[in-house]
């Protein structure tokens, strides 16, 4: 209907045409994901396997393989990640999230015990030698996506295991040292090397290294802890909270403490307050705020409490009190919330409460940390964390990521790692720097979460309460089945991308929708505008915001 | 509705039977996602048959009851009030209503059945059919997701609206889907009050002289009016000389034509499938044979209740569907052929002004008195599909009607008739134009 008018000027048709047409999306898990992962990518090759000529064998070998193209780490980081990509899951309101975190680690193992190999990125070998200093996930992340575009690249690693604070930080019960070790181990086959006990900023400074490579990248992490500036934290039965999960690693039977307080409300302190326990202390975390506004992540605050972790929420610690050189107690002020602050969380205030005593004689301070720059030169900078563009570059031909630009997730340090290699790569070989525009996210409302069949989620198995403290060191999540991995990976709604359900093609009345001989996830239908008869049925059947109108 | 009467008979013979429905719209959506591409009237014949069967229509899923149709006409128009004044017709939604529409206390007609066949023992599986093949002695359907269940009978009514016709041609060669034909729905949002005074609750029809439009009607429902263009595929060029005419027009505030909130170009079954069986395969409703223009929630009742008839009393291969559904589709295609003819004849008083007056003055001659209403009674029957097109042709035999028809069509064209000069006002809703 294109006429509006009739000879005498009035509207007498309407002209009320939807024009279709195909335009992927972002999906909400992408779009939180701190290293953008292309999540409805890996899960939608195992969903559509038989749609696509795939075993289910060979679609968990191939989703493998497009997790590790943004992640060569995958098993290390499913079982340390906070899985935001799953809080704004379109699955939420219908039956609870995708376990997208569970099926990343069952990925992640997989692809080890299958022994597969990380895919490069063409054949082609570039003379250009390259340096990362440090051997945590950003340096690692950057490693392998330098080496797998064909370049030589050392890694300058401070001790002589690699992996940063993934090694020195993370405990067992969360971690396995085996895991880290295979994954590592994986990428030594992509042109990748070490160089243990490397003194960077001390025997070999950073200017050295420039001299050495074409390009260096750092990845110092933040392994300084920041002190709380209260009288007696200087002194005997005084800990950061990373200093002792690095020593608990290192000498994992000595004694620690038996009345061992916590102070500080992020993950590092949690894990220190259940490695206490795991020793066999009594703990206690303070915390200046509530619980609402604690960052840790909140099953690992659940599960501490599960041990036996005591919890004193809206205390401020003032002093701490020795007697004979032993720590005594701790002098805490009672605090309330006042209003947020720039950050968003509410200030912790003194309430005016008398100050109490929590006693102690082993006290933890896990409130954060920051990078050491001692021998960076030109790099130090006054302010804690070192400014970059959006791609890491911080000098001429120096690059960095990881904690060292800020505290984040492992994720998010991943990614650091991965941008700064796409960007240095296209520095070198003069390539145009494609940045990464996107995809529009998905319209919420677009997802028509009643088309797909109610299915409960699969979780991963955890070891009964009772075993974890029995066996302190023993992983207590367990990776999901390859059927669960099945099933849950059927439980995307592919947000924001065709995954053939049909519907278009089998209620277009104009027949406007043709199959694809070459399908993939994605990649189903073809749709002939000419026939389109602008009834906008497709867009409004279409489950998952695929299609839309044309503006 | 196939469920309905299968399970329902099935059980007065203590047959122990399955029955899966394969149905992945929701019809508590509006628009097209929940919709069935369909004018949305129940005859008033079908209202009661219904009833008997057990199945009663809520006031929430009837949007309107229809109580009178004006036909429109380039010469008057005419309210034709229902034949007996306790019936009315229903008008319904077979989704939940037109796209963006206000959230109304109201039910898809389509969502109530299924509620129906629901509660009779039927599952419900809300998955998409796209391929349904025989193998051996067993029928399989196959989903979009590519899981694939075995029957003993499948029972397509998925209508002429999906491909899955065309995969069942394919599929199975014995079987050549119905022939179709284009036609236009769309859905004017005017708000309730204003479809009260202009509408009011009569179905609007319209008889005029464009090429290929073989019926066009507006009926109401709630805040919205729906609008079938049927004919021989409409295109925009029909649409156009439809929406400048004036009596069209004139159906809207200030003749101005607003932009409807969802349209769709729906096609119609103009021919049955052949056959519309098989061995283990029986197509019911439009994928099988229904009733030309008019009545296809009748036709589906019938076919339906046929098809049930069938598979528990006599069997489900090909043979007894030949021996007790068949000669129902036959009896139907063979009345549809008369309906052709019918709509011929309202072809040919549509393109010829004095049998428009004629057709005219006869009927508002009948709806002012309370003598035998034969014009009106053919014209109701005919536009609201009540009665078979064979009924309504042999009625056209009568001696009485055409000995009446030929006194309006010779006193409507005299000169000084009022109805030829446009004088004439028979009743409250019925005038008459030049």
């Amino acid at each position: 209907m294109c006429s509006t008018k009739a000879p005498d000027g009035k509207l007498v048709a309407p002209s009320f045409q939807i024009h279709a047409h195909q335009v992927e999306k972002l999906p909400p898990c992408q779009a939180q994901c701190p290293n953008s992962g292309d999540i409805r990518g890996w899960l939608g090759v195992i969903a559509q396997h038989h749609k696509n000529g795939l075993t289910l064998d060979e679609a968990y070998d191939k989703a493998w393989g497009i997790l590790t193209e943004r992640n060569p780490l995958p098993a290390t980081i499913a079982r340390i990640c906070p899985h935001p990509c799953e809080d704004l899951c379109s699955r939420n309101e219908k039956d609870g999230a995708v376990s997208i975190n569970a099926m990343e680690r069952f990925l992640g193992d997989w692809g080890l015990s299958r022994s597969l190999k990380l895919p490069r990125k063409g054949t082609r070998r570039h003379a250009e030698s390259i340096a990362a200093v440090g051997s945590g996930p950003a340096s690692l992340s950057f490693a392998y996506q330098m080496a797998r575009r064909g370049y030589d690249v050392t890694i300058y690693e401070q001790t002589t295991i690699p992996g940063g604070m993934l090694r020195q930080a993370i405990p067992d019960y969360r971690l396995p040292r085996e895991v880290l070790d295979a994954e590592v181990e994986r990428m030594l086959d992509l042109n990748i090397s070490f160089v243990w006990e490397a003194d960077v900023g001390g025997v070999v400074s950073l200017e050295e290294l420039r001299g050495r490579h074409a390009l260096v990248f750092l990845g110092l992490g933040a392994q300084s802890a920041r002190q709380l500036g209260i009288p007696g934290e200087n002194g005997p039965g005084v800990s950061s909270g990373i200093d002792y999960l690095r020593q608990r690693k290192q000498q994992p039977q000595s004694h620690r403490g038996e009345r061992v307080v916590v102070i500080g409300g992020g993950n590092t302190a949690i894990d220190t307050a259940r490695c206490a326990r795991r020793d066999g202390a009594d703990v206690t975390v303070l915390y200046r705020r509530s619980e609402a506004e604690m960052p840790a992540a909140a099953q690992e605050v659940e599960d501490a409490r599960t041990e036996g972790v005591q919890f004193r929420f809206l205390v401020a610690p003032a002093e701490i009190v020795r007697d004979g050189g032993r720590v005594q107690h701790v002098v805490v002020q009672p605090m309330h919330l006042g209003e947020p602050g720039a950050g968003g969380r509410r200030r912790p205030i003194p309430s005016g409460d008398l100050p109490q005593e929590v006693p102690a004689d082993l006290v933890i301070v896990a409130v954060a940390q920051a990078p050491d720059w001692q021998g960076m030169g030109a790099l130090a900078t006054a302010e804690e964390w070192l400014h970059a563009n959006t791609d890491g570059k911080v000098g001429d031909n120096v690059w960095a990521g990881g904690d060292a630009r800020g505290p984040g997730l492992a994720g998010a340090a991943i990614a650091h790692g991965r941008f700064a290699a796409e960007a240095a790569h296209a520095e070198l070989r003069g390539l145009p720097r494609t940045y990464r525009a996107g995809a529009r996210p998905v319209d919420k409302g677009a997802i028509r979460t009643d088309h797909f069949a109610a299915q409960e989620r699969s979780q991963e198995h955890r070891r009964p309460p009772e075993e974890w403290l029995q066996n302190p060191e023993v992983e207590i999540d367990q990776t999901i089945t390859y059927e669960q991995a099945h099933e849950e990976a059927a439980r995307c709604m592919s947000c924001g991308l065709c995954f053939d359900c049909q519907q278009c093609f089998m209620y277009c009345n104009g027949a406007g929708f043709t199959r694809i001989e070459e399908t993939s996830p994605g990649n189903y239908f073809a749709l002939a505008l000419d026939a389109c008869e602008g009834c906008g049925k497709c867009i409004e059947i279409c489950p998952c915001g695929y299609i839309e109108s044309r503006q | 509705m196939f469920s309905y009467f299968f399970l329902s008979m099935a059980e007065t013979v203590g047959l122990d039977v399955d029955v899966d429905i394969y149905e992945p719209r929701s019809f508590c959506h509006r628009g097209p996602a929940g919709c069935n591409h369909c004018g949305g009237i129940v005859s008033e014949s079908l209202v009661q048959r219904l009833a008997t069967e057990g199945i009663r229509l809520p006031n929430d899923v009837v949007q309107r009851g229809i109580e009178s149709y004006t036909l429109h006409m380039d010469v008057g128009d005419v309210e034709i009030a229902t034949p007996l004044m306790e019936q009315r017709i229903a008008a319904i939604y077979r989704g939940n209503g037109p796209k963006q529409s206000e959230k109304l206390d109201t039910h898809s007609f389509d969502g109530h059945l299924l509620k129906l066949a629901k509660d009779r023992g039927a599952l419900v599986i809300p998955q998409l059919v796209t391929d349904v093949r025989r193998e051996g002695e067993r029928m399989f359907v196959q989903c979009a997701d590519r899981t694939e269940n075995g029957y003993d009978l499948v029972v397509v009514a998925s209508g002429v609206n999906s491909r899955l016709l065309d995969l069942l041609e394919t599929e199975l060669p014995e079987f050549q889907q119905p022939d179709r034909t284009k036609t236009f729905i769309c859905e004017f949002h005017l708000g309730r009050d204003a479809i009260q005074e202009t509408f009011g609750p009569s179905m609007h029809v319209f008889l005029l002289d464009i090429p290929r439009l073989e019926f066009a009607a507006m009926i109401p429902k709630g805040d919205y009016v729906t609008l079938c263009l049927l004919g021989d595929d409409i295109d925009e060029e029909l649409m156009d000389r439809f929406f400048s005419s004036p009596e069209v027009k004139n159906r809207f505030v200030d003749g101005i034509v607003p932009q409807h909130v969802c349209h769709c170009y729906p096609r119609i079954n103009t021919r049955a499938a052949r056959p519309a069986y098989g061995d283990r395969l029986v197509m019911i409703g439009d994928s099988g044979s229904t009733r030309l223009f008019k009545d296809g929630i009748g036709a589906a009742y019938r076919t339906s209740k046929a098809a049930a008839k069938t598979a528990v009393f006599h069997g489900v291969d090909a043979e007894s569907f030949k021996q007790h559904y068949a000669p129902l589709c036959r009896k139907i295609d063979t009345d549809n052929k008369v309906g052709k003819f019918v709509f011929g004849v309202a072809t040919l008083i549509q393109k010829a002004k004095f049998a428009r007056r004629g057709v005219l003055r006869m009927t508002v001659s009948e709806q002012q008195s309370t003598g035998p209403r034969r014009m009106s009674g053919v014209l109701w029957d005919l536009f609201s599909g009540s009665a078979s097109y064979t009924n309504v042709f042999l009625r056209t035999l009568h001696p009485l009607y055409i000995g009446s028809l030929i006194r309006n069509l010779v006193s409507a064209n005299m000169p000084g008739n009022g109805v030829a000069k446009g004088q004439v006002s028979s009743k409250e809703g019925s005038h008459v134009q030049h």
